[in-house]
């Protein structure tokens, strides 16, 4: 047990902040929003350094490309990134160079749709996969916010590969540890923007930050942040452990709704515009986290997986420590 | 990064876990603590059969009988003994923050007689901190301790004190400097429970019969040698200990367990048919989780070394917000089933956490002012 970076982590880490310090970050999502645009370029220069590739990578594996993810959502990178670089290689078995999206049906709306991508897609207990370009999509969402959506035509699903059975267990678990590193890393860059808010507005004649009845809300978001990164790290670590994928998107999922109703809170009446930026945290982490069946659907996989087997309850000790 | 266990540390819980089966009744839940003398000699048993296998006090340096292992070994020891009721009693403060304490702050006398005393699982304390009129206000404490020749003279009360009815020593906070010094006059005396002036109530209680006592000092005269740091370092001692404190038991690993018992009542009544009591069943299990790993930050940070941080109070809050939620889940699992059990208690019992070792409010505050970085409200 071991619960700081080695400093290889460290690296890792560190090069990809820097790297989203110049192309990513809440500016260049303000500017994208505009338009629903994807980042490609973005892409390309996490590409170009190899950070899709990190799950596969010698001496790497998927924690570390967790790690990244984390990064990429904290700074609002409109990108597929957690897609390409945990769920893809640790699915299909190999790093994807192409926006990679999850789908739980064929027909429903996709985060991050409308452009060349891969499309994994649940069917029954197999995987559809299909490359899809520009023409292949239907937008749906013009709200001027949070990640682009996109429906996919049926023409698309007509080219899909299919992966053998079992594979879809696979997608479920490592879709999940998407949703709970990126929803994670959501939720801190919400935080933050929103620590530094109180700190310098002032009303009364001081910080909001410093009254109490807000830093106390904002401590509860902390615990709920840290304990959301740690437990989607642990998932990523464990390798998508079913019963841990689900407890950390149960967790973080359950948890955004209290980032985003208390961010909101403390920003007043700014908050609410579009020239302020919190939105783009916001908007996205509401978008995850309806994904896949949702806050209850994780939580009731959660309550399925760890207390399937009877014999655990009948144990004196607690289970899967 | 690293979640998992060891081989060794793997080995370690199932020894333990053996261990506690062998020493244990089947499913055993606490010390009925009506039976004081019964109940330590019990809670002495065991500690003793821990110390026999180096267990006690493992993670100590060996010069202090210690077995130089990792911090993670106490954490598995936690997480094993807290959720079934804590056979060592009050023996878990020892370890955890008792017995560092003197090796931070104490004599070498003080060293040798302690630590020793400790590792082999002889001795139990208590903790006499909080006073009637300061609670969460530590540091307005009133208790006065003056220094005549080599002796100080302490008069005051102290009130909340757990195990005082098995306790062999008190650890003991008294002002030493003026009435108003605040954190700057605060000293620790270390108080055998049979020494001359010393008082005591039994205060009945929903946590449990050795929860809650009141003590009284009238002109008790405690030597100097039972100083444990400088005269006026008090402050730094407790700071310090707190924050082991709130991390010294394995809370979120307690709640995991009563869910579990939980859940298998679910099961045999139909509940967790319903799918939203399974969602709150998975909610309240990945709270545990989530806590659990929020408490290993402050073991890893233990373990390099490092000061303890605002991690201690994360953890805590984590913890006892698990408990709490645990604790309702029950009752709704129960419904009209829960008036034959102690449910209600649970709810009190486990709410009192959120109380003991600081407030809620108090750790919040904390967390606020040193993970956040918020200004100060006053
Ligand atoms: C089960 C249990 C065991 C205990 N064991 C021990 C022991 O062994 N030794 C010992 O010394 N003490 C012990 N205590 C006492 C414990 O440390 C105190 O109860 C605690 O510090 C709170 O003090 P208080 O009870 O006086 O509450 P108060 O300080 O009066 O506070 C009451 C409530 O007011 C609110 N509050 C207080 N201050 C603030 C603030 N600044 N901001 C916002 N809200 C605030 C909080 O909600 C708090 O719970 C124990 C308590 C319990 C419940």
């Amino acid at each position: 047990m071991r619960l700081n970076l080695t400093p290889e982590q460290q690296q890792v880490v560190d090069a990809v902040t820097s790297l989203l310090e110049r192309h990513a970050g809440k500016d260049r999502a303000m500017q994208l929003v505009e338009t629903g645009a994807y980042d490609l370029d973005l892409d390309a220069r996490l590409i170009e350094s190899g950070f899709h590739d990190l799950a596969l990578m010698e001496g790497c594996g998927p924690l570390e490309a967790a790690l990244a993810a984390y990064e990429v959502a904290r700074n609002v990178g409109v990108s597929a990134f957690g897609g390409m670089a945990l769920v893809a290689p640790m699915v299909l078995g190999e790093a994807s160079a192409q926006p990679t999206l999850m789908a739980t049906t064929q027909t429903g709306p996709v985060r991050l749709g409308g452009g060349d991508s891969v499309v994994l897609a649940l069917d029954g207990d197999q995987v559809l996969a299909v490359d899809a370009t520009v023409e292949d999509w239907d937008p749906v969402n013009r709200n001027r916010s949070g990640f682009p959506v996109a429906r996919l035509k049926a023409q698309a699903w007509v080219r899909a590969r299919r992966f053998g059975p079992g594979s879809a267990a696979r997608l479920r678990d490592w879709w999940r540890v998407e949703i709970a590193i990126t929803t994670a890393g959501l939720m801190r860059g919400a935080l933050d923007l929103t620590v530094a808010y109180v700190v310098q507005r002032k009303q009364f004649g001081r910080p909001i930050g410093s009254f109490q009845a807000v830093q106390h809300r904002l401590a509860r978001l902390a615990i709920l942040t840290e304990g959301a990164r740690w437990l989607a790290l642990e998932s990523a670590w464990a390798g998508a452990r079913p019963d841990l994928a689900a407890t950390a998107a149960a967790f973080a999922t359950g948890a955004a709704d209290h980032i985003v109703r208390e961010c909101h809170q403390f920003h007043g009446a700014i908050g609410v515009t579009r020239e302020y930026p919190l939105h783009l945290w916001t908007q996205r982490l509401l978008q995850v986290q309806q994904e896949m069946g949702g806050v209850a659907g994780h939580r009731r996989a959660a309550a399925d997986l760890v207390f399937q087997d009877k014999a655990v309850l009948k144990l004196s000790v607690a289970p899967a420590v | 990064m690293e979640f998992g266990w060891s081989a060794e540390d793997e080995a370690y819980r199932d020894e333990l876990r053996a261990f506690i089966q062998d020493a244990l009744p089947a499913g055993w839940r606490g010390y009925d603590q009506t039976d004081r003398p019964a109940y330590k000699a019990a809670a002495e048993r065991f500690s003793r059969g821990m110390a026999e296998r180096g267990w006690l006090t493992q993670n100590w340096p060996t010069e202090y009988g210690g077995g130089d292992c990792s911090a993670w070994r106490q954490c598995i020891l936690t997480e094993e003994l807290t959720p079934i009721g804590e056979p060592r009693g009050s023996q878990y403060m020892n370890v955890n923050w008792i017995g560092p304490a003197f090796m931070r702050f104490g004599t070498e006398e003080q060293k040798r007689y302690y630590l020793r005393r400790i590792a082999a699982g002889d001795i139990f304390w208590c903790q006499g901190f909080s006073e009637p009129d300061a609670g969460s206000d530590l540091a307005s404490l009133r208790t006065r301790a003056v220094r005549v020749g080599d002796e100080y003279v302490v008069n005051g009360s102290k009130i909340w004190t757990s195990h005082v009815g098995v306790a062999d020593y008190c650890f003991l906070l008294a002002r030493t400097g003026e009435p108003d010094s605040r954190a700057r006059g605060i000293t620790v005396l270390i108080v055998p429970m049979d020494h001359p002036g010393f008082t005591r109530r039994n205060i009945a209680s929903l946590a449990g019969d050795e929860s809650h006592y009141e003590m009284f000092f009238d002109d008790m005269r405690v030597p100097v040698e039972w100083r444990l740091g400088e005269e006026n370092q008090g402050w730094e001692v407790v700071r310090w200990a707190l924050q082991y404190e709130r991390v010294g038991t394995a809370q979120y690993q307690r709640a995991a367990l009563q869910l579990s018992d939980v859940v298998g009542k679910a099961q045999d009544n139909g509940a967790f048919e319903d799918p939203e009591i399974r969602s709150r069943i998975g909610e309240a299990w990945a709270t545990c989780r989530a806590a659990r790993l929020l408490t290993y930050k402050v073991y890893d940070l233990r373990e390099e070394g490092s000061p303890p941080t605002a991690d201690s109070n994360l953890a805590r809050v984590a913890s006892t917000d698990a408990l709490k939620g645990v604790a309702q889940l029950s009752r709704d699992v129960l419904g009209e089933e829960a008036l034959e059990h102690d449910q209600a208690v649970d709810v009190i019992r486990n709410g009192g956490l959120a109380i003991a070792a600081g407030a809620t409010e108090i750790q919040l505050d904390r967390i606020a002012l040193d993970f956040l970085g918020l200004p100060r409200s006053r």
